[in-house]
């Protein structure tokens, strides 16, 4: 299977709360730093003991996420693990697992911090994001 | 075709969804007037045949009077009803009085005649005020300013249709039988009014003229005009203006009498005259001019227009005083009342807040009115009273030269209307925006000065820092004796404030701990303030050359980065240190180094800096160290900024650094370079600039220049938009693409607003664009009328039509520029090419989504041409398309 090329990576950032406020060009630049990532089923991608410094975006395939063994969810194509990851290194609560073959895409921390560093209107839209999200958590 | 469009457009512009609304509106009007017409010359004809003319300024002010109680009773009903019951109320009041005084008139009893002169006057003020008034309710002032025009229009004709037929018919009936003629044209203009209410989106049940019934008293009134300038001066000009009518009707009513002393003969005169060559000019001038001097002069040029035109034709007046010159100058008169400066004071009310609006403006339109008249009828009585001798009446020249003053005066009133047009506009939009205001804290009592004191001990270190540095500043306290003992505590942010307080008082006692500080590993904020305190205090004597060149070869890099900080601190770099520490390894050196650098000022550093703009670490201290070179860096920093071999990273950071050079050179190289490839960076640069030093010249031609280039950019935008609507389905690329266009409009609207303030007022365009990015009808609706009367008039023409609504985007950029709507495919086939590379990448995954073939020879060739990660795009389309 091919890369996917900047148009698809954008595409499936769509779907990343985080990014909600980025207009499509910006999403373009997130879009350059992210890197796809491959996995095999079966294999543990995050865990409780392990901080966290990256956001996971599912291409293809699915993943389980479990708490002390307990399923909870299947994150399956264009949703998100660790969205918080970017800004905090706390881990996941939860332990993700492949159940097959997947593709994620992956947005490292410090990549996505120089990306901010570079863009101010980026980083204008992603504390708006974070601004809102606060207001409705106290609000 | 396409001239004569525009220019159709230019004096009319009805569009979709306005039509029927401004069809009945026009009708309504026209009804209105022509009952009023009929009224007018027959209740004239009458009294003028029955009385002397020195009973004329009488029946004035007995209107005046009169004219008073009603208009608070109808404000009563106004404000306390909807105006949908109101208008009910006036309606049936009307007819029912026409009817009596039809009645009446058969028994020819000569206070009558007092009666039906005062009642046709109210009729006109209430009936026609109350038009208007449903018309600024059922229009926003947006539509207003296109269609108030086509409803003047519609009473232009009411009133010469209403004239003629009481010309042509006064000769075959009894002359009161008019009146039932008059009471048919009110039933239509009722049932015009009604199938508006009607209409979807008109809603004159919820428009009251009060905002709860409670409330509304004689005096609520009184005190919006008191508060309101605005008000003020719409009443100012309304008295002078019926002050100034009354004298005119006068001469006119003087000249026509002896001129025609047979009744029929007087009636049929006053009918063709009011019915025709009144009628045929407020025509002209409504039609071919009233829209199209509105839109050139603005709300204050056409006010003042009518006050130039009666003063300047009352001077012939005075030359000729004669019943053809007296006919002129009331038909100008009249006219011009009728037709400009009706439409210029409806749009003077737009601004108001719509409660305050509707609160009063039946009041001042019907009590000014009276008040005007009734005033100007004093006016003559005590003019002929005083000047004229006894018997006699005021000749024409003597009250043209009476006219000629209050022209004068009504003039300078029409200045101050424009004014207060413009500052209530600002006001509405200022109100939209949070002021926040800083708290100052004095010191200045003992109990203060005792609470601070005992802060130093209790306090937090944080508090204690804060009572120090306020203590400090506070006058005749002596805080040295404190510091030796708060060098001592144990926390680092209140040392740190120590060393500043001593160095600042000059306080010479802390040496040896400062010394000690400077040997700790660190370089923190107490070896900082230590640092500065012994250089400001002692440098020759411990801060010594041999300690910088010590301290700058260090193996620990916080020693390094205080041999910087002590070099820019002593202001000097005799062993040439610095050159080596902007390159350290270590970022905390490099930035301590960048700001020696500023401090410097040496010319030798110059490259070094620029370099580090590109350096994410110290970017920010080297933008700040180039800033301080001041003016004789703006050239080569344009030169860096212009030359296409810059690093992106670098030329991005060039505009940052020119905003700290408060010069006219900033300026300039920032102008030449707008539409680069850094506009935004360049725009707000410049926008801090004006902020900071409005005494710079922002070349006119360059900023008109670019935004002509951004508003055809913005046309062009939204002709793809519309080819390319409807491709919303999410998360393809044809949706992507869709966002993206809408996006670039979104940043041209930034940049727009942007070159806006860099001509007009900052904060006000900064409003005007929140109030645009809301993309509330209303909120937009304020901002437009904003930019109208701000505007230079070359600028509205294709600034405005941005911003009325994607619906209009594609016409008005096709009237504008001749920007066709493209086909879907021509559309994507343009941005493939275009030099925008994110929009070329969509617009490729775009043409093979849709499996657009006929796009794939400009995709491969794209491809071969753009930058990497659009090759990959245009790689990936030409598989699906081949």
């Amino acid at each position: 299977m091919t890369e996917l090329n900047v148009v698809e990576r954008v595409i499936a950032l769509e779907g990343v709360d985080l990014l909600q406020n980025l207009n499509p060009d910006q999403l373009s630049r997130v879009a350059s730093i992210a890197t796809e990532v491959r996995h095999p089923g079966g294999q543990i991608i995050l865990q409780p003991s392990v901080p966290l410094d990256a956001l996971y975006v599912v291409l293809d395939g699915s993943v389980e996420l479990s708490q002390n063994g307990a399923p909870v969810h299947t994150a399956k194509q264009n949703e998100v693990l660790g969205a918080w990851g970017l800004f905090d290194g706390e881990p996941m609560p939860l332990t993700a697992t492949t159940l097959e073959e997947t593709r994620l895409l992956k947005i490292g921390r410090e990549d996505f911090f120089e990306v901010l560093s570079d863009n101010v209107e980026i980083a204008t839209a992603v504390f708006s994001t974070l601004v809102k999200r606060f207001r409705r958590l106290v609000g | 075709m396409r001239r004569v469009r525009l220019f159709w457009q230019s004096v009319y512009d009805v569009r979709p969804g306005e039509r029927a609304r401004t069809f009945l509106m026009a009708l309504h009007m026209l009804f209105v007037l022509f009952a009023y017409y009929i009224l007018k010359p027959v209740s004239r004809a009458l009294f003028l045949n029955k009385f002397e003319i020195d009973r004329l300024p009488l029946l004035n002010v007995l209107i005046a009077v009169c004219g008073g109680m009603l208009a608070y009773l109808y404000t009563r009903v106004a404000v306390k009803a909807s105006l949908q019951v109101a208008i009910y109320w006036s309606t049936g009041i009307a007819l029912s009085c026409l009817v009596a005084i039809w009645w009446l008139l058969q028994f020819e009893f000569g206070w009558m005649l007092y009666v039906l002169n005062i009642w046709v006057s109210l009729f006109s003020i209430i009936l026609v005020s109350q038009a208007w008034l449903v018309a600024a309710n059922v229009f926003n002032s947006r539509e207003a300013k296109r269609l108030f025009g086509i409803l003047g229009l519609g009473a232009v004709a009411g009133a010469s249709l209403g004239g003629s037929f009481t010309a042509l018919v006064a000769r075959m009936v009894e002359t009161r039988h008019l009146l039932l003629a008059s009471g048919v044209m009110v039933i239509l203009a009722f049932g015009a009014l009604m199938l508006v209410a009607s209409l979807k989106n008109v809603n004159l049940k919820s428009a009251t003229g009060a905002e709860s019934e409670e409330k509304f008293a004689f005096s609520d009134i009184l005190e919006g005009i008191h508060k309101h300038k605005h008000l003020q001066v719409i009443m100012g000009i309304i008295t002078l203006m019926f002050i100034v009518d009354v004298m005119i009707d006068y001469q006119f009513s003087a000249l026509a009498k002896v001129a025609y002393p047979n009744k029929e003969d007087l009636t049929a005169f006053l009918g063709s005259f009011f019915g025709l060559y009144l009628t045929l000019v407020t025509f002209v001038m409504q039609f071919f001019l009233t829209a199209i001097i509105v839109r050139h002069l603005g709300v204050g040029g056409t006010l003042q227009i009518m006050p130039v035109v009666i003063g300047t034709t009352s001077l012939c007046l005075i030359v000729m005083p004669q019943l053809a010159v007296a006919s002129v100058v009331r038909i100008l008169e009249a006219g011009t009342r009728y037709t400009l400066n009706k439409t210029g004071m409806e749009l003077l009310y737009l601004p108001l807040p719509a409660g305050l609006k509707n609160r009063t403006k039946a009041f001042v339109d019907i009590f000014m009115d009276r008040f005007g008249r009734g005033i100007g009828g004093l006016v003559l009585m005590a003019f002929s009273a005083l000047f004229v001798a006894p018997g006699k009446q005021p000749n024409a020249r003597q009250i043209s030269g009476l006219v000629i003053g209050f022209c004068v005066l009504w003039i300078g009133l029409s200045v101050l209307a424009s004014r207060a047009y413009l500052s209530t506009i600002r006001q509405r939009l200022a109100s939209r925006r949070l002021d926040l205001s800083g708290v100052h804290l004095a010191v200045a009592d003992a109990g203060t000065i005792q609470l601070l004191e005992r802060q130093l001990t209790e306090g937090t270190p944080r508090q204690a820092s804060y009572a120090l540095g306020q203590l400090a500043e506070a006058a005749q306290y002596e805080v040295a004796p404190l510091l030796n003992g708060l060098v001592q505590s144990p926390a680092v942010e209140l040392r740190r404030k120590v060393y500043e307080v001593a160095g600042a008082t000059r306080y010479a006692g802390l040496l040896e701990p400062a010394q000690r500080a400077l040997e700790v590993a660190g370089d923190g904020p107490e070896q900082q303030a230590a640092l500065e305190y012994l250089i400001s205090t002692a440098a020759d004597t411990i801060v010594t050359p041999t300690w910088v060149a010590q301290a700058a070869v260090d193996p620990n890099p916080q020693r390094r980065a205080l041999a910087a900080r002590a070099i820019q601190l002593r202001g000097s770099d005799g062993d040439h240190h610095l050159g080596r520490l902007l390159e350290d390894p270590d970022p905390g050196v490099r930035e301590a180094s960048c700001r020696a650098a500023g401090t410097l000022g040496d010319r030798r550093h110059f490259d070094t800096l620029i370099r580090l703009l590109g350096d994410r670490t110290v970017r920010g201290a080297a933008t700040e160290s180039l800033g301080s070179f001041g003016p004789r860096i703006c050239g080569a920093l344009g030169d860096i900024l212009a030359a296409p071999t810059t690093p992106a990273a670098i030329r991005r950071r060039i505009p940052r650094v020119l905003r700290l050079i408060r010069d006219q050179q900033s300026v300039d190289v920032l102008i030449a370079a707008l539409g680069g490839a850094d506009s935004l960076a360049v725009l707000k640069a410049l926008n801090r600039l004006r902020e900071a030093a409005p005494n710079l010249a922002f070349k006119k031609d360059a900023v008109f220049r670019q935004l002509g280039l951004e508003a055809k950019r913005y046309f062009e935008m939204g002709s793809s938009l519309v080819a390319l609507r409807g491709w919303s389905t999410p998360r393809t690329a044809a949706s992507l693409l869709v966002r993206s266009i809408e996006a670039r409009m979104q940043q041209i609207e930034d940049r727009l607003f942007r070159l806006l303030a860099l001509r007009y007022p900052s904060a006000e365009m900064y409003s005007a664009f929140l109030a645009v990015r809301s993309r509330q009808p209303e909120k937009i609706t304020v901002a437009l009328d904003y930019l109208d009367s701000t505007l230079d008039r070359d600028l509205k023409k294709f600034v405005i039509p941005l911003f009325e609504g994607v619906e209009r985007v594609a016409k008005n950029g096709r009237d504008l520029y001749g920007i066709e709507v493209p086909t879907a495919e021509a559309a994507i086939r343009s941005l493939v090419g275009s030099n925008d590379h994110w929009l070329a990448a969509c617009a490729m995954a775009t043409a093979g989504e849709r499996q657009l073939r006929a796009v794939l020879p400009d995709i491969v060739r794209a491809g071969q041409q753009s930058f990497p990660e659009n090759a990959a795009v245009a790689q990936a389309a030409s598989a699906l398309l081949a």
